[in-house]
């Protein structure tokens, strides 16, 4: 029999979360989503974007600010809009291959059979998806930006041109320009750009949480984009629940139920969308809305990683 | 045991789902209510616009998506705006604006489309008959100011949907009703843009009886901002006619011509036009024609010149003092016009 000091067996037991080994495991799952060539639907998107210089969507370009501010606003409209579905798409679809990936490829019972906690594992791979989101992201708000302020220099030389054609003092003209930067590359399209990527990140534990107990990658991508959907259309039950009844009718008491089951279950993703769009439409975004928007994406994130390892810590492979 | 834990798991899921969304719920309602409050997040999107919408667009609103359906909505109306599908166009409009009420471009342009493109369409489609088509105008017209005010349902304060209906309402080429106009217009008499601010007056100038009350308005004009306002022709000679009203109190501020016009060459090249317009669009004419007939004598204007010798139906411009010019050295010499009118731009 072998004695282990008492010492020596504390010292080699894992700790429940070790920021280490979570951040080799998000690098492994970097890696291994870098393998796979996910970065490459970024060249389409650029194009895409390139290509939206080129795109008159408006065949009057006539020197009225707001036409002016609808073109920029249909730019960023596009850009946010690709941003947001290729963020979401790619959170669920790499969260789904990574579990069964890792099974496939024998690297789960690798790992699991070291010192390493079920919730490290999950953690770390759920920042690395995190993480390539956040860089694919990034990739596709510096096109946006450079595509936008590109575009919005190119308007306001003429609009500027055409204003002192029609003899207006500077003061008026920098109003106008004022109004048109407005609607250029500022700290409000950030927010929308930063509430996608909340939202890609929620979704992506959606799929993690899904991915502990589905036996099957198709399985996890249809429900956790359902549970997207259903997240982005919860306000009509909310509606219901929330607002006075549509012509005088309350609705009935299985409604009620269902309506609050739908409710409470699901995170409520219009919200994301509608940072976004404000941002789009350059309304006024105060750092609150983020931090509220951040506790909530925070807050669902934390409970499907809880979640996600109450399945997983006595799931057998 | 495999069953035992599916269950097990699936009941705690639920159970935790629930738990912390009844915590969760309301702070997400209350946030999602101060962004409708703020017009950050669009209403919910009316009944009659579900019904309207198509796979494709619904599938968008749903995915939260709105704002860029909206963007490829709007693109492929364009498209039945060449094809004169006037009624199909609506349709897409009221999508576009169900999809993004917030918007003032889309209710702006939809309203154009239905009270400037599809009126114009209908007055001149041939294969109907007149009482039709000006009925069918009448419609398009109407709808096109249904469109423009449902618009100031979601953005009370938007002064561009006022004017666009008061601009609708008073265009000459159209069917004028300047009542409405002015009704429009008078919401925006206190604009912060000059242009929008001016409206008002030119618009109940147009309407017999109201006369003084046009003066007044221009006289507020005048003592509010009146170097924005003096720039703009017509509002210069407004004042001159308006108060040269004899139903005016014998007190009233009645401004020169040399306070108001630059030159006196420029005076009469301005109440020259400005009396065109009242023949055309209804202006009030007060003592136009006096005034114009002392700066005929005045300037020698010569009979080119002159409405009342040789009748002219286009607004005369600083070129029309050379072609008058060029006309005269032809005809007669230099000698038979006044200094003044030698002088280039």
């Amino acid at each position: 029999m072998i004695n282990i000091p008492k010492t020596m067996s504390k010292s080699t037991a894992p700790t429940f979360v070790s920021p280490r080994r979570i951040l080799i495991i998000a690098q492994s799952t970097v890696t291994q989503l870098v393998r796979m060539k996910v970065f490459y639907f970024l060249a389409p998107i650029a194009l895409l974007f390139v290509g939206l210089q080129f795109f008159d969507g408006l065949w009057y370009a006539l020197p009225d600010t707001l036409l002016v501010e609808q073109e920029l606003r249909m730019h960023k409209n596009i850009c946010l809009g690709t941003m947001m579905l290729f963020g979401c798409l790619f959170a669920v679809v790499s969260t789904a291959l990574l579990i069964p990936g890792d099974i496939e490829d024998r690297i789960l019972y690798t790992i699991l059979c070291k010192p390493v906690p079920r919730m490290d594992y999950l953690l770390g791979k759920l920042f690395g998806v995190i993480f390539v989101i956040l860089i694919a992201m990034g990739v596709m708000d510096f096109l946006m930006v450079a595509t936008l302020e590109y575009r919005m220099q190119g308007m306001m030389t003429d609009i500027t041109a055409t204003l002192r054609e029609r003899g207006l003092s500077d003061t008026e003209i920098g109003a106008v320009e004022a109004e048109v930067r407005a609607h250029g590359s500022t700290v409000n399209l950030q927010f929308g750009v930063l509430a996608h990527f909340l939202k890609a990140a929620v979704i992506a534990a959606v799929a993690l949480l899904v991915s502990t107990f589905s036996t099957s990658t198709l399985f996890t991508i249809a429900v956790s984009v359902m549970v997207w959907i259903i997240g982005e259309f919860q306000w009509i039950v909310r509606d219901g629940l929330f607002n006075d009844a549509e012509f005088g009718e309350l609705p009935s008491t299985v409604d009620q139920i269902v309506a609050t089951t739908i409710s409470v279950i699901f995170p409520d993703f219009r919200l994301y969308g509608a940072i976004a769009e404000g941002a789009a439409r350059a309304e006024t975004i105060v750092p609150n809305d983020v931090w509220q928007l951040g506790g909530l994406a925070g807050l669902s994130l934390g409970i499907y990683v809880v979640l996600s390892w109450f399945v997983f810590r006595d799931k057998e492979f | 045991m495999g069953a035992f834990k599916t269950v097990r798991n699936l009941t705690v899921i639920t159970g935790v789902l629930a738990g912390t969304g009844y915590l969760r719920m309301p702070a997400e309602q209350e946030f999602a209510e101060n962004l409708q409050e703020r017009k950050i997040m669009p209403p919910p999107i009316e009944t009659e616009a579900w019904s309207e919408m198509g796979q494709t667009s619904l599938a968008g609103a749903l995915g939260g998506l709105r704002s860029l359906m909206a963007t490829m909505i709007s693109l492929g109306a364009h498209s039945h705006f060449e094809e004169n599908e006037w009624y199909d166009l609506k349709r897409d409009y009221e999508v576009i604006t169900a999809l993004e009420p917030y918007n003032e471009f889309y209710w702006t342009h939809g309203g154009w489309h239905l009270g400037y493109n599809a009126a114009s369409w209908a007055r001149h489609y041939t294969e109907y008959s007149p009482a039709r088509r000006r009925l069918l105008e009448m419609e398009y017209l109407e709808m096109g100011d249904a469109f423009f005010k449902n618009g100031l349902k979601y953005l009370p304060d938007s002064e561009k949907l006022w004017f666009e209906i008061g601009a609708m309402w008073s265009h000459e080429l159209k069917r004028p009703d300047y009542e409405r106009a002015a009704e429009a217009f008078e919401k925006v008499r206190d604009s912060p843009n000059p242009i929008y601010r001016r409206r008002y007056l030119m618009t109940i100038a147009r309407l017999p009886g109201r006369e003084v009350e046009a003066y007044q308005e221009a006289v507020r004009l005048l003592r509010e901002d009146g170097r924005k306002h003096i720039i703009a022709p017509t509002f210069r000679c407004l004042l001159v006619v308006l108060a040269s009203n004899p139903d005016l109190p014998a007190d009233s501020l009645r401004p020169s011509l040399d306070d108001l016009f630059s030159s006196r060459e420029r005076a009469y090249q301005d109440l020259f036009n400005y009396r065109l317009r009242c023949q055309r669009e209804g202006f009030y004419r007060g003592k136009v024609d006096e005034i114009l007939k002392e700066l005929i004598e005045e300037l020698k204007v010569p009979d080119e010149l002159d409405p009342f010798v040789t009748p002219r139906k286009k607004p005369i411009y600083r070129s029309d003092w050379r072609e008058a010019l060029d006309e005269g050295k032809a005809r007669r010499g230099l000698e038979g016009l006044p200094d003044w009118m030698r002088k280039r731009n």
